[in-house]
């Protein structure tokens, strides 16, 4: 109930926003037409109605099934066991929504009358640009640089866009599903 | 005798200096390095350097089947794999669109308070070594030592145990178990007051967490803390109030929380929690629903393309997965909403101004767990 009422008054402040075709199940989703709508929508989130928490921001990469053959080391041959067969690029599914793009997740919370909504944006898969939410909440600098080290999405107005959980030598980004390793000074 | 004057301030040569903590110190609990810049005692700016520990396990669960995902999850906050593996399961549920039977949410329930106790035992005794107190250690982890005996007798292993599975738990519990259990809480109840003599009121202690390391409500929801660091600073932020899973809309508990957000109360907050998850065990035990503990789960899960968010109140904070499918027998992407990853990043903020030796002080009370950071 609560659900609908504050889904409608966000669509009512921003008619360009619509309900999100896929939705995140029993939560309220809306689609962002474009990454221009971002840090308006934001901003009036938390100044307006009150969400003051931002729970999660991610990505995903859509382009298809991952290619596993990219990442997986070949395995030491066991003297006793058949040598394990290589594995197989998984075949794409009917009825997924694959595209040349990522899709950025962003879920706000608020305490009072607790509801949790979420946001998505989709950005191209050449060059992935979005707005740094790092100005409106702090906790969105850790989280963006996280999704910049995983999938190579830029953040304009990031105070600090380094990577964060892998080497600073790694080259590419391993959570896009074309990730190919390339080999370093820890494979010798 | 030297009659020389003492050189005044100004003439005294001053230099920043560069402290390495961790990345192998006990007080960081695994693998972290804070790059500190100090001046004399005071921390003048930190740098907090993760993902020593980073196993790409997001990317893992993409090539992994939903089942072995749980494995898993176990690895991430491995001090609390049960709260893990209930949300993931979770997650996957409502991508399924199934419901655990009535046992086994019970549990379930069961299962994460007794993690719980399990896991804020570890921060017990670990934060009082690390503000220089030994013996509470040792108290924390006898106590812990009857949970993981709880915890093998239903899943075989004591720490990573994968035993909530989609769409229930894997194994019943006996009537030993649930004896065991009450025996337990009888004896831990005395006990809590015991750490509050022990370690919380000591004045020394007092004095090592109070008015340190100070987070204010608004700066705390700004930074995504959650758990016991969020709540320790006002606000009564519980998923299991707000987003009752499982069925904790039917337990007695009071969410706890403290005004002042310093170690002290990031502390204590943990200590009055136990004393909650006690009361929703005894009611969880005393109303232990019959039937059966597996709903009706495919051999193979496949569900249809979507998404789904779960989220649960671990013993650190919210933790939540996302996972997205589509309709492929993996996950097509993964992601965990890791409480310490978020609980840490306040670190460069709270450290700044800081004495050197609060340091410690303030890194214990956020209670971290570098598997969950760095995932």
């Amino acid at each position: 109930m609560t659900n609908e009422r504050v889904t409608a008054q966000i669509l009512a402040q921003f008619p360009q926003l619509e309900k999100d075709p896929s939705p995140v199940k029993d939560y309220p989703t809306l689609r962002l037409p474009d990454a221009a709508s971002l840090l308006p929508v934001i901003s009036h989130l938390k100044d307006s109605l009150g969400f003051s928490y931002l729970d999660m921001v991610t990505a995903v990469d859509w382009k298809g099934p991952v290619d596993p053959a990219g990442y997986v080391r070949e395995e030491r041959a066991h003297p006793f066991q058949a040598k394990p067969a290589a594995a197989a690029a998984a075949k794409p599914l009917p009825g997924a929504p694959y595209r040349d793009a990522f899709t950025l997740v962003y879920a706000l919370s608020r305490f009072a009358n607790p509801l949790k909504i979420f946001l998505k944006l989709d950005v191209p898969r050449e060059q992935p640009r979005a707005a740094s939410l790092a100005r409106i909440f702090r906790t969105a600098d850790w989280q963006e640089r996280e999704v910049f080290d995983l999938f190579g999405i830029f953040f304009d107005g990031h105070p600090d866009l380094r990577r964060i959980l892998t080497l600073e030598s790694l080259q590419g980004h391993p959570l896009r599903k074309d990730y190919a390793h390339a080999e370093d000074r820890f494979d010798r | 005798m030297n009659t020389a004057p003492a050189p005044s301030r100004s003439e005294l040569k001053t230099d920043q200096l560069f402290v390495n903590l961790g990345p192998q110190h006990p007080s960081t609990h695994g693998v972290l390095r804070v790059g500190l810049t100090i001046e004399g005692e005071i921390i003048v700016k930190a740098e907090p350097d993760i993902g020593y520990l980073h196993r790409g396990i997001e990317k893992l669960c993409e090539t992994r089947s939903y089942g072995q995902c749980i494995v898993l999850s176990d690895r991430l906050d491995y001090c609390s794999a049960m709260t893990n593996n209930l949300a993931f399961c979770l997650a996957a549920e409502k991508l399924l669109g199934v419901h655990a039977p009535q046992r086994a949410d019970a549990l379930r329930v069961a299962m994460c308070e007794l993690q719980r106790i399990a896991s804020h035992l570890i921060l017990l005794g670990t934060y009082g070594i690390d503000i220089g107190a030994f013996t509470p250690f040792l108290y924390a982890f006898r106590e812990r030592e009857m949970v993981m005996d709880l915890f093998e007798m239903v899943s075989g292993a004591r720490l990573t145990y994968n035993y909530i599975r989609i769409g229930g738990v894997r194994a019943d519990v006996d009537a030993q178990w649930v004896a065991r259990t009450r025996e337990f809480l009888e004896y831990f109840k005395p006990r809590l007051d015991e750490y509050d003599t022990l370690l919380s009121y000591n004045p020394i202690f007092i004095d090592r967490t109070r008015g340190v390391g100070v987070i204010s409500a608004e700066k705390a929801a700004d930074y995504g803390l959650s758990g016991p660091n969020l709540r320790a600073s006002g606000p009564a932020y519980d998923a299991r109030r707000a987003e009752p899973h499982c069925g904790y809309e039917k337990y007695p508990f009071d969410v706890i929380t403290a005004e002042s957000g310093d170690c002290w109360d990031r502390y204590h907050c943990r200590v009055r929690e136990m004393r909650q998850s006690v009361r929703i065990l005894e009611a969880v035990l005393d109303g232990l629903p019959g039937g059966e503990i597996l709903a009706k789960v495919p051999k193979i899960v496949k569900p249809a393309p979507g998404e789904s968010y779960a989220h649960v109140e671990g013993a650190r904070g919210d933790l939540g997965v996302y996972l997205v499918s589509d309709g492929g027998p993996n996950p097509f992407r993964a992601h965990v909403r890791a409480p310490s990853f978020l609980n840490l990043s306040i670190l460069q903020e709270i450290f700044l101004g800081q004495r050197m030796a609060d340091a410690i002080a303030i890194l214990g009370s956020l209670d971290i767990v570098l598997g969950e950071v760095d995932r």
